[in-house]
């Protein structure tokens, strides 16, 4: 220490006083701790590490690591996050160096400079938490931590003998709540600039509906009550049980896993669904969470207007980029509409169903010979379903090899995916165009704000066969052995067994238990309208209000000039507050009279000093305005005897004469200044 | 004029015209049995031959003038030679007190200041023989030169007009006023008042260079000291009496009260200041307004009364949030002023 104090210009070692430490890293602590997710657990290490370092050197116990130890920290700390980025440079790479970064700036971190200097990275952490999340609650803890930030600079400006951590936070929120107005005119006016470059988001774990199913899969998901998306119809919900969002085409299967196989191929939307065959519309806004993968979910034959959204082949939506973050999409959707072959008719002919599951083959040879046509031999696989199987989200585990065989003879016990796997390749044993589709059924409506809720528990598997002259059509085999799942959904279908596996929660969603019930709908409705007007506020819904605004597309000039305004109404709305917001004092009649004055007299140029009394003023304002002398006497000596000099309440009238002569000098003053004029 | 108060404060007497002066105090029936005409009257004399020792300095004269009718304690700060000690013993002689100085050094003790109890031979007993401290006026020289020791021995006679020694406790005479001069506290060989202590004075004044014109008639005249010999006594015990008697009764109010309790509560809010007012200070406010209203021929106070004795009451109690030891309050003071709402 002595060393170092030699070291420093002024000879004094300054020292970060301890509140404004204490506050700093508090304040480190709160902005990095949603990151934690993000992070490698060594990197959360090194950032304790650090701040265990910097109290020891308050304390005097540890010294400042010197300048080869800092840069062998760096390099480490560079080598660390470039070995468990493997490789790649990601946004979560480049976020774990920030905090690396921030956290070894801990240890330095000597002078004022310094202490700013982490207050400002405090701040870009803070922005880059949103990469990861935009949801409510991540914004309004982001918001909390801004204000002690801020907080914390306001203690590095308070001298060391008076920091005061409470007054701080209090003066710290009012800031940021004096920001509000002008934070909302930016949001609502400012343009949505496209980033300048990308900076590729690590693939998390994809979650929901994935590109391959073993059955059992579905089941796992049925563990969860996430949300998978929501909807906004623009006009009436359709029912439950025509709810089929669909999401992937499984059309390959081997060794008991269903596949995508080749996805089918990016069409026009114009030339697979032409325009003339469409039929009644039902268009509808999905909004939907995060999933890391790039499916997208709608009910048939949708087509999508977004050029960031490719339709397939196989009539389902694709995005571009797989969904870091929550995205939203506008869809028709046209039900009737005949959904034919196409190009997937020469892929479907070359599907092979495989050598194994030799009995179900051989079952489905038989009775397809039997039947004669996909529909009939469909409705027999339907009765078999009905009368020989049950539906359970537990069934018994199933062998590799000849899985079907062994469910369709041997277990009869299974779930969605069970059926539709089974339906789909018997169907394609016969010799008949069939394909499972996977997504979501159903769905809840909030009451309060009428969108519908998917869930992950709500994820679905179900078939589509082709006949001549039908096109492509839905057979769900779920629907003919538990007909409630698909009517009034999940809950309705579960066994006792089935519920004591999933968790309590999921329980209470499912189960309605009254109040619990309204409480999460509300909850779900305010989630919903964040992601409706806050995240999903983008360029085009930026454009559509401000059209509806403005009367037409806005030009950058009519933008520009609503931001300079929108930012002076804040100004102004911050000036109100504290014009309300000045100490009220009771005034006698007099007084306000002279108040009366005083406006007016300021609005001829003549501004009162808070120092000048009302008399001195009085006689500023008549001898610059030549008033006449006897009525600004009277006044003047109205004023004195009635406000300092203590007469005595029952001479009232004394109070009214001299109000009189003030006012009368009123009038002179305007006519005075407007026969000027 | 002082320089410091010159800025803000507006001379009194220019608010009021004549008439308008006069329409107020005929409405009144005057501060106890003398009207405020009568008393401008018997100050007036005493202000022209103060006038007349010290040049050039009516507004240094007029405060102190107030300070005695307040019945408080005066603190003249300033560099040497520029009439502290003149003004001083210029006012115990228009007064007409006796007076007594102490010449405060670093080595003074106490027994120098309030006396010492010596063994009488013829008696064979103890006598006390009376320190300076047993005066009407105590003129304490130079006060920040002796140790705080020494400094505090005043404390005690100052606050409650008594001291005690060897246990007995003996009452000072009436009035009893203590007028003190300082260097200031940069100069060498000081010990700065501590906070308490300068609590004690109603007032600090700075008397400042004098302007040309009365330096110019400075130079020019004869001996100020032989001036002071000549000088004689204008207004007796029984006067100062009756206006100190007329200061407790000049009106404050309730507007005045408010204005008065903005400025402190002022000063107790912003971080510009690193102590507020106490209530002593906030009574002496008003206790030296009363004071100067009187001197200025009214029984009532004005704001303005308030604005012109408020640096030199409040500044020695003051201290800027960015200054850990100064007592300067200078720019305080003015910020205080420009700052709360006289209505």
């Amino acid at each position: 220490m002595a060393l170092n104090a030699s070291k420093t210009l002024s000879g004094v070692d300054y020292q970060i006083p301890r509140n404004v430490l204490a506050l700093l890293m508090l304040a480190q602590v709160v902005v990095v701790l949603p990151h934690v997710a993000q992070l490698s657990p060594w990197i959360v290490g090194v950032c304790l590490f650090c701040g265990y370092w910097r109290a020891m050197v308050y304390q005097g116990r540890w010294a400042y690591p010197p300048g080869f130890v800092k840069a062998l920290l760096v390099i480490a700390a560079v080598a660390g996050t470039a070995l468990s980025g493997k490789g790649a440079f990601s946004v979560e790479t480049a976020s774990s160096l920030l905090v690396l970064a921030f956290a070894l700036k801990l240890i330095e971190m000597k002078t004022r400079r310094d202490a700013y200097l982490v207050i400002f990275l405090s701040y870009f952490v803070i922005a880059t938490e949103f990469l990861f999340s935009q949801s409510m609650g991540v914004a309004i803890y982001e918001v909390l931590a801004c204000v002690m930030v801020t907080a914390a600079m306001i203690g590095l400006n308070q001298l060391q003998t008076n920091v005061r951590p409470l007054a701080s936070l209090r003066l710290a929120g009012a800031l940021l709540g004096q920001a509000l107005p002008l934070t909302l005119v930016l949001f609502l006016f400012f343009p949505r600039i496209a980033p300048l470059w990308n900076v590729p988001l690590a693939s998390g774990a994809t979650s929901g509906i994935s590109d391959r199913v073993t059955p059992g899969d579905i089941a796992d998901l049925a563990q969860s009550d996430e949300i998978a998306f929501r909807v906004v119809f623009d006009g009436a919900v359709p029912q439950p049980e025509d709810m089929y969002w669909r999401g992937v085409v499984y059309n390959e299967f081997s060794e008991g896993t269903w596949s995508e196989g080749k996805p089918g191929r990016r069409v026009r939307s114009d030339l697979l669904v032409p325009e003339h065959d469409r039929g009644e519309a039902i268009s509808y806004r999905v909004l939907q969470e995060p999933t890391f993968a790039s499916y997208l979910f709608a009910l048939a034959t949708p087509v999508v207007a977004d050029r960031n959204i490719e339709l397939r082949s196989n009539f389902t939506l694709l995005a571009d980029n797989p969904l870091m973050s929550m995205m939203h999409y506008d869809v028709k959707s046209y039900p009737d509409f005949r959904r034919e072959l196409g190009q997937e008719r020469p892929r479907l002919a070359s599907m092979p169903v495989g050598d194994d599951n030799p009995r179900v083959r051989e079952w489905a040879a038989r009775v397809g010979r039997e039947t004669g046509s996909p529909s009939e031999f469909a409705d027999r696989i339907l009765d078999e379903i009905r009368n020989r199987f049950v539906y359970t989200l537990k069934p018994p585990r199933l062998p590799r090899e000849n899985s079907i065989d062994a469910f369709w003879f041997d277990t009869s016990t299974g779930f969605c995916s069970h059926f539709a796997g089974a339906f789909v390749y018997m169907m394609r044993a016969a010799g008949y165009e069939a394909r499972m589709v996977g997504g979501y059924q159903g769905g809840e409506q909030n009451p309060i704000s009428k969108h519908v809720v998917v869930r992950q528990y709500d994820a679905h598997a179900w078939a589509e066969v082709w006949t001549q002259g039908s096109g492509w059509v839905r057979v769900d085999p779920t629907a003919a052995v538990a007909p409630e799942r698909i009517r009034r959904g999940l809950n309705a279908a579960l066994t006792e067994e089935d519920r004591s596996s999933l968790s309590a929660f999921t329980n209470a969603r499912l189960g309605g238990y009254g109040g619990i019930d309204e409480l999460m709908f509300m909850f779900d409705s305010v989630q919903h309208g964040w992601n409706m007007w806050v995240v999903g506020y983008d360029t085009d819904l930026q454009m559509e209000y401000l059209t509806g605004l403005f009367g037409e597309r806005p030009s950058a000039m009519q933008i520009g000039i609503a931001i300079l305004l929108g930012g002076l109404g804040s100004l102004a709305v911050a000036g109100v507050v504290l014009f309300l917001r000045r100490p009220a004092r009771p005034r006698d009649p007099l007084v306000n009279a002279f108040f009366r004055f005083a406006g007016a007299a300021e609005a001829r140029g003549l501004v009162r000093e808070p120092w000048e009394s009302p008399m001195a003023f009085v006689r500023r304002v008549s001898v610059h305005h030549q008033l006449p002398q006897n009525d600004v006497d009277a006044a003047i000596a109205g004023l004195e005897q009635q406000l300092y000099a203590g007469q005595p309440k029952s001479t009232a009238d004394n109070g009214a004469k001299a109000r009189k002569a003030l006012l009368r000098t009123l009038r002179r003053l305007r006519w005075r200044t407007t026969l000027r004029a | 004029m002082n320089p410091k108060t010159a800025k803000i404060t507006p001379s009194s007497n220019s608010i009021t015209t004549p008439d308008a002066a006069s329409a107020v105090s005929g409405a009144v029936t005057g501060v106890g049995s003398h009207s405020p005409a009568a008393i401008k009257g018997m100050l007036a004399p005493a202000l022209e031959r103060l006038d007349g020792i010290l040049l050039g300095k009516r507004h240094a004269i007029e405060l102190s003038l107030t300070c005695m009718l307040a019945k408080g304690h005066l603190l003249i700060e300033d560099l040497p030679g520029m009439g502290k000690t003149l003004l001083s013993h210029a006012l115990a002689k228009v007064l007409g007190l006796d007076y007594q100085r102490i010449q405060f050094t670093s080595d003074v003790l106490p027994a120098d200041i309030i006396g010492v109890s010596i063994f009488d031979k013829d008696t064979g007993s103890f006598r006390f023989v009376e320190g300076p401290v047993f005066s009407q006026l105590v003129l304490a020289d130079e006060i920040n030169r002796a140790t705080p020791k020494s400094q505090s021995a005043l404390l005690e006679a100052m606050e409650e007009r008594q001291v005690t020694v060897d246990g007995v406790r003996m009452a000072l005479p009436a009035p009893f006023f203590v007028i003190a001069t300082q260097n200031p506290t940069t100069q060498l060989g000081t010990f700065a008042l501590p906070e308490s202590q300068l609590d004690r004075f109603l007032m600090r004044i700075e008397l400042g260079y004098p302007d040309p014109a009365a330096e110019r008639e400075l130079l020019q005249g004869g001996d100020r000291r032989r001036l002071l010999d000549d000088l004689d006594c204008v207004l007796d015990q029984a006067a100062l009496q009756t206006l100190q008697n007329a200061t407790a009764k000049v009106v404050v109010s309730d507007q005045l009260v408010e204005y008065v309790q903005r400025l402190v509560h002022f000063t107790r809010t912003d971080p510009k200041f690193a102590i507020g007012l106490s209530p002593r200070g906030a009574l002496a406010l008003v206790g030296a307004a009363r004071a100067w209203a009187l001197v200025h021929g009214r029984s009532h106070v004005v704001p303005e009364d308030v604005q012109a004795v408020l640096p030199s009451v409040v500044e020695h109690r003051l201290r800027g949030a960015s200054d850990f030891a100064g007592h300067g309050g200078a720019a305080l003071s003015q910020r205080l002023l420009a700052s709360v709402d006289v209505v």
